[in-house]
């Protein structure tokens, strides 16, 4: 019967020793196993819920379809699967003949390791060991000829020009990989071909390589001593070969055959789409600064990357020459907590300088990596949570730091008041339904791009006319709407995050009732969709194009005219990439008659504008090659494009800006997917009005033409009476632009003066006192800040009915940049010296307790607000008067104050306080160094920037310009745990109101300014721009 | 019993700008308010800006011969608290400058009286004085009143008040000003630093010229970094210019860049006036802007247009 031996020509000893050394080498595989397994065990909790048998089932799939690795490589693809089956099936050739010869013959004394199955095994292995040489030999091919820059491990956007060591050691553990597999491949062959030259078995054809392999060697002439101890060696080196290969199997790169199957199986199937939520248990420190808090999945993950590239090559941050590429993220993570696992002291990330935050920085959260990767690694989430630990720590690009601010006070990124939210729909010919009044069919969620950005409010413009014209019952959340926070969380700030989700969930629950949910936006798409629901119930989410796509194909808008354009279609990624939203955008774009020419990288691939992860925050670094630049050209050449449409306003206004930037005007314009199915259905023909509007605009306009004409005429009539008017009617001055006062303010008569005069007096005015304050003890130093909380007004203001104030509405409040400069200054302070106090105190209404919980959240000890109705609208002395009452009871160290508030500028309440405290001052502070003794030491800023050093006798009191540091990021999770701080609320005794050292008697809106043209040429035009410059410069220029 | 006080300022050697622009605003309410018009000058050698500050208008000079030529706040105020006591008037008129400003809030404590900063007008109003100021980013004037107050310190915007151009006529005097007993609240000077010339510094710069994505190339930057030197003006730019780096992002104006907070004359050449951009100038006092499109934006917040090719403008400047 078919069969062969085992142990050939091995003698006891020998078969001994094979063993000992194979359990060897299983010993010290199973190690490695246990090595790796321990070292992800120190790991955190997977953040996200684990679906063991979705995972299992799915990992399985994407195995035997090679899906993964196929993609977008059909060469490696093909290359893998070859090695891979080969690779499966020779292992469970041997497993075959263990169980064979190992056990079930011992035990049972049968043997089915012959006849026709030998025969047909013999034949499959043979099959199998040629496809994975085959594979190997084309993956080396692949690695030494095709010279591909996703196999190059040099930083290149670093500027390495060499590897560095670790990358050394890839490379060369790549080529052991290949290498030994081959090795072990080609002596089994080589092992074959000798027992066929020795033995020459009659159903030798049942192993066509080994009896090509014989047969050639005894046409060579080889003796057959010869060949017997070839036989014998070669069967030494096979044997040896297989088991180091098992044995190092868990210690480099082989390792990814075991990881992937882990990292496979534990994807998150919603990875990126839904982000993990923080653990907030007041214990866990927020985001990871350390390898050891990353999960063990994370984990899993660093260890499955088999350096294949896709990542890097996908990256549009990478592409652009940003220091991020996902492969190097991974690979230095993994180094490092390779080398970490065992170490008691773990290095920070940052500090040990293994990811440096400009790495983090750069990503789009574009999911372009995670979507190629073979094996399943979900690197942005991983550089989310890292963000997060920089946004706790404050390390943060300023500018968004202000962003981050503004959208914390005003609910946009804009800083635009939320009255103004919906304002761009004042131009549609109809009035949009308030969905918190009335019930839709549809409520728009609109988002901040589409609400804010004049460009974008076109396009919403047109998709509500859409909507109107297909008669779509749809609302909208109005003022009530706060941006969805996609980007927000993307960034890291998750506290404030949360408080946006907590806002718009509120407002739409109580809001009337509506089936589903629309927006143009698909970053608020994704969020609103995949993320909401983890906090609430939510009605179903639908991007507009799936809704004009249903429009059409109901029949509810009818196409009038196709457009026969040539276009090219962008895929957003919060759309395509990670909601597979393909379908609706290509199905409107043939609806409508486009002809669709898509570009090379489409669909999943869809490279990124450079937009996403907050990153429309972040400028870009000069000199760098913007994403939506690269895409643009990509577009470009497929040189037939009339139009570049887009879907996105974040799109939009990426690819609006680097049409101009790349220069590439010529050739298509960028417009919205709306705007073309506008043109489509002849939208311009609709009479879209609203009666009763109609009606009211009409009014509305007769009505401003009467007012012109009586104006006009009491204009004219009062230019001619205007003497006599003036006498009676009191007419504040403008500002005089060159310096001379108008004659209106000298107005008064001459013979009222002295009568009214109050007797000249001088005497010093007191602090007015507090209702039972009394300070606590002091514990080393204490340092005191006066805050404000200021008001910034909006365009569209009005007064209050007295003409002396404005009406609150008309305000965003935030806290004093000049006073946050200050509180920074204390803070360090108190950091320098480590301990001591810093104390916020304010004079203001309830309201004002906002700024002091965000100045508590950054760090001050307590607050103490006082207030008064009196204080309302107070001079900078009365206030000055209430803080020094205060502040003689605290008996400080220090007093920091700003040195001015943003709204009304007066730069007086520091000095005024300093002076009523009676200590020492120092104005305009741009540097301070204090090191604790009885001197401080400042630099304060004069006209034209020139420093003045001094130093200050202490207890004193500063006043700080802003830019002399710059203040602390406060997250809406450090705000919300300062809850627990105490803020003392503190009435005053009484205020003499006529004691005031100053009333508002009068607001007045300054002549608006319409630029006056200057005409000519352009001689003409600079002689008169010289002229303005001189007389608004004066003998400066 | 009444007249004005008007306090001299000067750093190194050297008299502030805003010293004869006092005198200016002082001279122009004076006939309502009466006089004697009193300048003070507080310093080591008080007596070298006498000349100066000897314009038409002012009736006598004070001399406050201090132990220091260096700026202190306590020293300064304490002089112009002993002047006021001495000559009582009921209006004290101070730069709203860095020195200015380090003071003025702390002698209208001491002396009880009226107080206001940032004045750019100033009246008379039924027999009172009233200033005119402005809050909230310029979006607002604000009409000031003193009720019961018998004197009242302000600070004064610059560049605003035309000074006097002849020369004056006024009466010498000094002052003795004691600063024994309040000594221990006197600062040390150090030293100065100059500013650093490399550096921008949109936030500061009163007279910005800012380019757009008119200027169309980088290799046009230069060009019209020398014009703004030859103006005087302090380089900006809109977004593009410094996403391009043709530019340092220290010179971006706008919602990302840095607010033009001081600036008093924005001059924007090729910039269209993206919502952005406006965020951080529309406020400026002036503006002059220069754009080949009539309907950018821009010019609904200019005070002054021009619609022209802006290197055909260039080379017209350049040639003043």
């Amino acid at each position: 019967m078919e069969t062969r031996e085992l142990f050939w020509g091995l003698q006891s000893a020998g078969t001994v020793a094979f063993y000992i050394i194979g359990f060897s080498a299983i010993g010290v595989s199973i190690l490695g196993i246990v090595h790796s397994i321990k070292k992800y065990m120190r790991g955190r909790a997977s953040p996200v819920p684990l679906d063991l048998w979705r995972g299992v089932r799915r990992m399985v799939a994407d195995m035997l379809s090679h899906r993964t690795v196929r993609r977008r490589d059909t060469y490696a693809g093909t290359a893998h699967a070859a090695i891979f089956f080969g690779f499966v099936i020779l292992f469970i050739g041997t497993s075959t003949i263990t169980l064979d010869y190992d056990i079930v013959g011992p035990m049972f004394g049968v043997s089915f390791w012959k006849g026709w199955f030998f025969l047909g095994f013999s034949l499959t292995m043979d099959i199998a060991g040629l496809a994975v040489a085959l594979g190997l030999i084309a993956m080396m091919v692949r690695r030494v000829g095709f010279r591909l820059p996703k196999l190059d491990y040099r930083r290149t956007y670093r500027g390495e020009t060499d590897l560095r060591p670790p990358a050394k050691m890839w490379r060369a553990e790549d080529w052991i990989f290949l290498g030994g597999l081959l090795l072990i491949v080609l002596t089994g062959f080589f092992q074959e071909g000798l027992r066929h030259a020795l033995e020459s078995p009659p159903w030798g054809h049942w192993e066509p390589i080994g009896r090509l392999i014989g047969s050639s060697m005894l046409a060579l002439g080889v003796g057959p001593s010869e060949i017997s101890s070839l036989r014998s060696l070669n069967w030494w080196l096979h044997g040896l070969g297989a088991l180091m290969f098992v044995a190092a199997l868990p210690w480099y790169k082989a390792k990814h055959m075991i990881a992937a199957l882990g990292s496979l199986t534990a994807r998150d199937p919603l990875a990126l789409r839904r982000l993990p939520r923080v653990v907030d248990d007041g214990v866990t420190e927020i985001g990871i600064g350390n390898i050891s808090e990353f999960s063990w999945k994370d984990m899993l993950d660093l260890d499955a990357c088999t350096k294949c590239g896709r990542c890097h090559e996908a990256c549009p941050a990478r592409a652009a020459g940003y220091p991020l590429s996902p492969r190097d993220f991974i690979l230095d993570l993994r180094e490092h907590n390779n080398h970490a696992q065992g170490c008691k002291q773990e290095k920070d990330l940052f500090e040990g300088g293994v990811i440096s935050p400009d790495t983090l920085w750069a990503c789009r959260m574009c999911g372009a990596c995670l979507e190629i990767c073979p094996v399943g690694v979900e690197h942005p989430v991983k550089i989310l949570q890292m963000r997060r630990r920089l946004i706790e720590n404050d390390e943060l690009d300023p500018l968004l730091r202000n962003v981050l601010n503004t959208i914390s006070t005003s609910g946009n990124s804009f800083g635009e008041p939320a009255r103004k939210r919906s304002a761009w729909t004042s131009e549609l010919e109809f009035a949009v339904k308030d969905v918190r009044k009335e019930a839709a069919d549809l409520l728009w969620f609109v988002g901040d791009q589409a609400s804010f950005d004049p460009r974008n409010q076109h396009v919403s413009r047109t998709v509500a006319r859409l909507f109107r014209a297909a008669r779509v019952d749809f609302g909208l959340l109005h003022d009530g709407e706060r941006t969805a926070g996609n980007d927000v969380r993307r960034v890291g700030e998750e506290g404030l995050f949360e408080s946006l989700v907590e806002h718009n969930m509120d407002q739409m629950s109580r809001a009337q009732p509506f089936d589903r949910i629309v927006t143009t936006d698909p970053h608020s798409y994704n969020t609103l969709r995949n993320e909401y629901p983890e906090f609430g119930a939510m009605a179903p989410v639908v991007h507009y194009t799936e809704i004009l796509c249903e429009l059409l194909n109901s029949g509810a808008l009818k196409v009038a005219q196709p457009l026969g354009l040539k276009v090219t279609y962008h895929d957003p990624c919060h759309l395509g990439r990670l909601n597979k939203g393909y379908g609706a955008p290509r199905k409107l774009l043939e609806l409508i008659g486009c002809e669709l020419i898509e570009m090379p990288r489409s669909r999943d691939n869809s490279f990124c504008c450079g937009a996403g992860g907050g990153r429309f925050w972040i400028p870009d670094a000069p000199g760098t090659t913007k994403p939506s630049e690269l895409r643009l050209q990509e577009a470009a050449k497929l040189g037939c494009i009339d139009v570049f449409v887009t879907c996105c306003p974040k799109d939009l206004t990426m690819f609006e800006d680097a049409r101009k930037t790349a220069g590439l005007e010529e050739e298509f314009v960028v417009e919205d997917i709306a705007e073309l199915v506008a043109r489509a259905i002849k939208l311009d023909e609709f009479d879209l009005r609203d009666l009763p509007d109609l009606m009211d605009k009409i009014a509305t306009s007769v009505a401003e033409r009467v007012m012109v004409s009586v104006n006009d005429r009491l204009d004219a009539w009062l230019q001619e009476h205007g003497s006599k008017i003036q006498a009676i009617r009191y007419e504040a001055p403008d500002i005089p632009v060159t310096g001379t006062l108008p004659e209106t303010q000298q107005i008064t008569g001459e013979s009222v003066q002295s009568s009214l005069r109050p007797t000249w007096t001088a005497s010093v005015v007191a602090p007015i006192a507090l209702r039972d304050y009394a300070a606590p003890a002091k514990e080393g130093i204490r340092i005191i800040v006066p805050i404000k909380q200021t008001g910034t007004l909006s365009e569209d203001f009005q007064f209050s009915p007295d003409g002396l104030s404005i009406k609150p509405e008309y305000f965003e409040y935030i806290l004093n940049e000049w006073d946050d400069t200050a509180l920074e200054q204390a803070l360090q302070f108190t950091e320098q010296q480590e301990g001591g106090e810093v104390v916020v105190v304010t004079v203001g209404p309830p309201e004002a307790e906002g700024s002091m919980r965000k100045a508590l959240g950054k760090g001050a000890h307590r607050g103490v607000r006082i207030w008064d109705d009196s204080l309302a609208d107070a001079d900078p002395i009365t206030i000055a008067r209430v803080l020094a009452g205060l502040i003689l009871e605290e008996k400080p160290d220090l007093v920091i104050t700003g040195a001015q508030s943003a709204d009304l500028a007066q730069s007086a309440t520091g000095v005024a306080l300093a002076r009523l405290l009676d200590l020492p001052s120092a104005a305009f502070v741009i540097k301070a160094q204090w090191d604790g003794a009885s001197e401080l030491l400042v630099t304060r800023e004069l006209e034209g920037g020139i420093g003045h050093s001094i130093s200050v006798p202490m207890p004193a009191l500063i006043t700080m310009q802003t830019g002399a540091n710059s203040p602390r990021y406060a997250t809406m999770r450090m705000i919300k745990q300062a809850k627990t701080k105490p803020i003392e609320n503190v009435e005053i005794e009484s205020l003499d109101e006529s004691s005031r050292a100053a009333v508002v008697r009068e607001l007045r809106v300054p002549i608006a300014t319409r630029a006056e043209m200057f005409e000519g040429k352009a001689d003409e035009i600079a002689a008169n721009i010289i002229k303005v410059i001189q007389g608004k410069m004066g003998a400066k220029t | 019993m009444s007249g004005i006080l008007v306090v001299a300022e000067h750093t190194r050697g050297v008299l502030a700008d805003i010293s004869a622009e006092l005198v200016g605003a002082a001279v122009s309410i004076k006939k309502d308010i009466g006089g004697p018009l009193c300048v003070i000058i507080v310093g080591q050698n008080a007596e070298q800006f006498v000349p100066q500050m000897n314009l038409q208008g002012v009736d006598k000079i004070i001399t406050a011969c201090v132990g220091t030529e260096h700026f202190d706040a306590t020293i300064t105020e304490e002089a112009v608290y002993a002047a006021a006591l001495r000559e009582q008037p009921e209006l004290i008129a101070i730069g709203h400058s860095s020195s200015g400003m380090s003071f003025a809030a702390g002698l209208a404590v001491r002396l009880g009286s009226g107080f206001a900063a940032d004045i750019f007008a100033i009246g008379m109003h039924d027999g009172s004085i009233h200033a005119t100021r402005s809050g909230y980013g310029g979006k607002v004037n604000i009409e000031i009143g003193f009720p019961n107050k018998p004197m009242v310190v302000m600070t004064l915007r610059g560049a605003t008040f035309k000074p006097p151009i002849e020369d004056g006529n006024a009466e010498l005097g000094e002052i003795e000003v004691d600063v024994s007993t309040k000594s221990a609240q006197c600062t040390k000077h150090l030293d100065y630093i100059e500013a650093p010339s490399a550096g921008v510094d949109i936030g500061k710069a009163e007279f910005i010229m800012s380019i757009g994505r008119g200027i169309q190339d980088e290799k046009n930057i230069p060009r019209f970094e020398a014009l703004a030197e030859k103006l005087g003006a302090t380089l900006g730019c809109s977004r593009p210019i410094a996403d391009s780096g043709w530019l340092h992002k220290g010179h971006q104006v706008g919602l990302t860049g840095k607010v033009a907070a001081n600036c008093k004359l924005y001059v924007a050449l090729g910039i269209s006036g993206a919502v952005q951009h406006l965020h951080g100038m529309k406020h400026v006092e002036t503006i002059i802007a220069v754009n080949t499109d009539p309907n950018a934006p821009i010019f609904n917040h200019a005070t002054y247009g021009a619609v022209v090719d802006l290197f055909e403008l260039c080379e017209s400047l350049e040639k003043m």
